[in-house]
């Protein structure tokens, strides 16, 4: 029964006031006839206020009439008289539908494509490769077959070691996890080289295998060749060989830096300005037209997609610029201090590229003074097992 | 004759262990915190103003006293009524 009463919420009901001195008897009259009616409410008058479903008015109608009642509609509500209602605003309701269809038609495309790295680690070009696969903003869902598209990426590029496309509302994520570049393996039956990766000094050269080409205190470049493929025999000639061996070399990290000691420092005074722009696929439209009061300022841009519910994106985007207000101060270091700031900056530098501490021999910091600048290069001195295998190829 | 029959309806109703709405034609009336009476299984009604409701049923007269009542939803077999109840009295026209 509640149910029925409240599907004429929907359906649309009236609020009606029944006057008249055989109020029982009508009331009596309508339950018999199995009309609900609900919400009655005496006055002290000879009134009497109910709710009844469109349907049964017309049957209220008759019975009031027979019971000798007048009735008249107080309220009506219910979705037919809000129909009604927008009968004569013709343009309104059409233009209602076209939204609602715009809307229906515009969520079968995607309008948002998201590209989730494993590990963060970027893979350059990716969205220009998926763009010309096919998988763009604006394109139909339909359209895509997303075998296809991993089975074309997969050919374009070989950085990828699994790919995933995942069409949630207007939104196509993309899951790529980058697959960890191999060095080329030499198969124990081809004949290498050993090739020095790094310049260096050689401090330590064992040849297993092969003959060794430099010797201990030699200089070598980036290229030069330290354990050759091959054996000359007095008697035997010519014999290549799979080259093995240990080579360690003195390597030299430099970093350098100028410093000038009259400094600008940027500080931001806190002052914030926005303006916003609306984009809508790639056309622009700015809401404030005026450039920032500010003297010197920071631009930040923002770009926000326009999204119903959680998935459903929307080609329009709204850009937020703030402009933050800088001042500039300027100060003057002492050599010390400068000299001790950039060290300790260009020794944390060089500490994370060296892999192993221990094996750090030797400091240098050589300092060049111009007029107001110095120029601090920070050397490390570090033994290293250098040498990588290279294909002899005939 | 007719009293006979009704005791061994009764009897058989009391050894099947049925409840008592689904055999008597009598009314049931659950109140709801003062505020609020619901009378299943009613004929009619009888008078309703705004300070009483006159409510017949199979067994008898069902007058609910108080102030600012209404009927909140009527249908075929069920009645709702709220407001402040000050008090329900009940006249028997069948022994």
């Amino acid at each position: 029964m509640l149910f029925k009463i409240m599907l004429s919420y929907i359906i649309g009901y009236v609020r009606v006031i029944v006057e008249g001195y055989y109020i029982e008897r009508f009331v009596n009259i309508c339950t018999n006839n199995k009309i609900i009616i609900w919400n009655l409410k005496r006055d002290k008058d000879v009134n009497l206020y109910l709710n009844v479903g469109i349907k049964d008015f017309k049957k209220i109608i008759k019975i009031a009439k027979k019971t000798k009642c007048k009735i008249s509609i107080i309220k009506k509500k219910g979705i037919p008289f809000i129909i009604n209602k927008y009968r004569k605003r013709k343009f309104f309701i059409f233009l209602l539908i076209l939204l609602i269809i715009l809307l229906g038609v515009s969520s079968n495309f995607i309008w948002n494509v998201e590209i989730k790295e494993e590990n963060n680690n970027e893979l350059i070009g990716i969205e220009q490769d998926l763009k010309e696969v096919g998988l763009k903003s604006g394109i139909a869902k339909y359209k895509i077959n997303i075998k296809d598209v991993i089975n074309k990426i997969n050919l374009k590029r070989n950085d990828i070691a699994w790919m995933g496309i995942e069409l949630k509302g207007t939104n196509a994520i993309v899951k790529i996890v980058k697959a960890d570049e191999k060095p080329e393996i030499i198969s124990d039956d081809e004949y290498c080289n050993i090739v020095s990766d790094k310049a260096g000094v050689i401090t330590k050269i064992i040849a297993q295998d092969g003959t060794a080409q430099v010797k201990e205190g030699d200089t070598v470049n980036k290229g030069t060749i330290l354990i050759s493929g091959w054996i000359e025999g007095k008697y035997t000639g010519i014999r290549y060989v799979h080259s093995k061996g240990e080579i360690q070399a003195k390597v030299w990290h430099t970093k350098n830096k100028t410093v000038n000691l009259n400094q600008k420092i940027k500080e931001k005074t806190g002052n914030v300005q926005n303006s916003y722009k609306i984009k809508i696929n790639n056309f622009e439209i700015n809401l404030l037209k005026r450039v920032s009061k500010f003297k010197f300022y920071d631009t930040i841009n923002e770009e926000k997609r326009l999204k119903i519910f959680s998935d459903f994106y929307l080609p329009i985007s709204i850009i937020k610029t703030t402009y933050e207000e800088e001042n500039y101060t300027e100060k003057t270091y002492t050599q010390e201090e400068a000299k001790k700031l950039v060290i300790k900056e260009l020794e944390e530098e060089l500490e994370n590229e060296i892999e192993i501490k221990e094996n750090i021999l030797n400091k240098n910091i050589n300092l060049y003074e111009k007029d107001n600048q110095i120029e601090i290069y920070v050397t490390y001195e570090v033994l290293e097992n250098i040498g990588t295998k290279e294909k002899i190829v005939f | 004759m007719r009293k006979e029959i009704n005791k061994t309806s009764k009897k058989i109703e009391r050894l099947l262990e049925l409840p008592q709405e689904v055999y008597s034609n009598g009314p049931r009336v659950v109140i709801n915190s003062f505020e609020e009476v619901l009378i299943e299984n009613y004929k009619g009604i009888l008078e309703y103003e705004e300070f009483i409701v006159k409510i017949s049923t199979y067994i008898g007269i069902i007058n609910i006293n108080g102030y600012n009542l209404n009927l909140e939803t009527m249908t075929n077999d069920d009645i709702k009524i709220t407001g402040k109840i000050e008090g329900i009295n009940l006249e028997r026209t069948i022994d």
